[in-house]
């Protein structure tokens, strides 16, 4: 369980001020444009950056008063950080090993002959993808009760982000007690994935909801000049002038369904739902 | 478990979990007693998030076809027999509502409409 109480942090020319929540058993995710503040938050929730204001709780224990041992609890991913290049995967293990007790020697073995990565190569000489896995595959290897990844699938296509996104899953069948905090860029991954979603944007959290209200009960009208100013308005969450009229996102999606059945109304991805949300206008 | 889910579809992902389950019963692929995978394990296998799954066997659970033991998981209580019946009766209904539906906009009265039935029954 981790929950963030209106954490408050300045830089020059950006704000952070938010606040979110997530339970044991739940993956949830952060979506926010580059900037937004989401490396940030997870540096606050790490304690590698403190914040002005605010709290963060996990397990029922304030990050201020952590000792190591609960440290060991947490596994992680840092978008911009990874061991040594001159380290090999075996090295890796070794180090792993000192760092954590609680470290599963044969599960990070095993699944590293799964993932094709060869425990005598160097860093260095892993592709993007690789070290992408491995290092998912050190913040999922030591039994963590809360996994903090941010961008654990940044500059990956699409199969590796799949085989990324897999050890993710596998891990929640595995421990279903365990909780995901996931930060990414790309919709798509968080949305086949997560639980819930917080939208980021600004250093503020613009929208949280369950991936399953998003996928089935948000939706995006279009509609033309006519149709647009007879329509009832009042589920309507933005709206951004087109060429050829309006483009509407609502959450309440078997309403205008039902009651303008001759409009194009269409399932939302979370990609076109954060365009809206930031590019477009409140009614 | 055989379950495909189109996550292109109008119809929502936790109402195609349970459609096909429901259809699984009837032919009677899951009988009674069938332990369904757990949450995590089909929101792994379907790549869809795990609420969606937990809404879907919620679901089941109060429609009866299913229940979920705490630390166990979640089985089928529905006998295919009994659902079939059930699926029966609910199609027979609909076909009736359609017959005194037309048989209202023709004027027939109830009694009319009764004693027709009563006299076709007869014939079969």
């Amino acid at each position: 369980m981790i929950e963030v109480k209106n954490i408050i942090k300045h830089y020059p020319g950006f704000e952070l001020n938010c606040s979110l929540k997530s339970e044991s058993g739940r993956i949830t995710g952060v979506i926010g444009q580059n900037g937004a503040g989401k490396s940030t938050l997870f540096r606050i929730i790490l304690s590698l950056a403190k914040a002005e204001e605010g709290t963060v709780v996990i397990d029922g224990q304030d990050i201020r008063t952590m000792r190591d041992q609960d440290r060991e609890k947490i596994g992680t991913v840092m978008a911009d950080s990874t061991f040594s290049g001159y380290l090999t995967i075996d090295d890796v293990r070794i180090l792993l090993k000192q760092f954590y007790p609680t470290f599963d020697e044969g599960f990070f073995v095993t699944k590293c002959r799964e993932s094709g990565l060869n425990p005598k190569a160097k860093i260095n000489d892993l592709s993007t993808g690789m070290k992408a896995k491995l290092k998912v595959l050190s913040a999922i290897s030591h039994k963590a009760d809360l996994l903090v990844l941010d961008e654990p699938t940044a500059g990956l296509d699409v199969i590796a982000r799949d085989d990324v996104l897999d050890l993710l899953r596998d891990y929640m069948e595995q421990n279903p007690d365990a909780c995901i905090l996931i930060s990414s860029h790309i919709s798509s991954d968080l949305e086949n994935l997560c639980d819930d979603i917080y939208m980021i944007h600004n250093g503020k959290i613009v929208l949280h909801e369950d991936t399953d209200r998003l996928l089935s009960d948000y939706c995006m009208i279009k509609a033309d000049q006519e149709t647009f100013e007879k329509m009832d308005k009042q589920y309507l969450l933005k709206v951004k002038k087109e060429p050829w009229g309006y483009q509407c996102l609502s959450n309440e999606r078997a309403f205008y369904q039902e009651n303008y059945p001759d409009t194009v109304i269409e399932k939302t991805g979370i990609d076109e739902l954060m365009l809206l949300m930031i590019k477009g206008e409140t009614v | 478990m055989r379950l495909m889910i189109s996550t292109t579809s109008m119809v929502p992902i936790y109402e195609q979990i349970i459609n096909a389950i429901r259809a699984q019963i009837i032919s009677g692929e899951l009988k009674k007693g069938d332990i369904l995978p757990s949450v995590r394990s089909l929101s792994k296998d379907l790549k869809i998030s795990a609420l969606t799954v937990k809404k879907a066997y919620d679901c089941l659970e109060e429609e009866g076809l299913a229940e979920t033991v705490h630390g166990k998981g979640t089985y089928i209580t529905a006998e295919n027999s009994a659902l079939l019946e059930e699926e029966q009766r609910v199609e027979i209904e609909k076909d009736l509502e359609k017959l005194i539906t037309k048989a209202r906009q023709f004027g027939f009265s109830k009694e009319e409409l009764q004693e027709l039935f009563e006299l076709v029954s007869e014939d079969f």
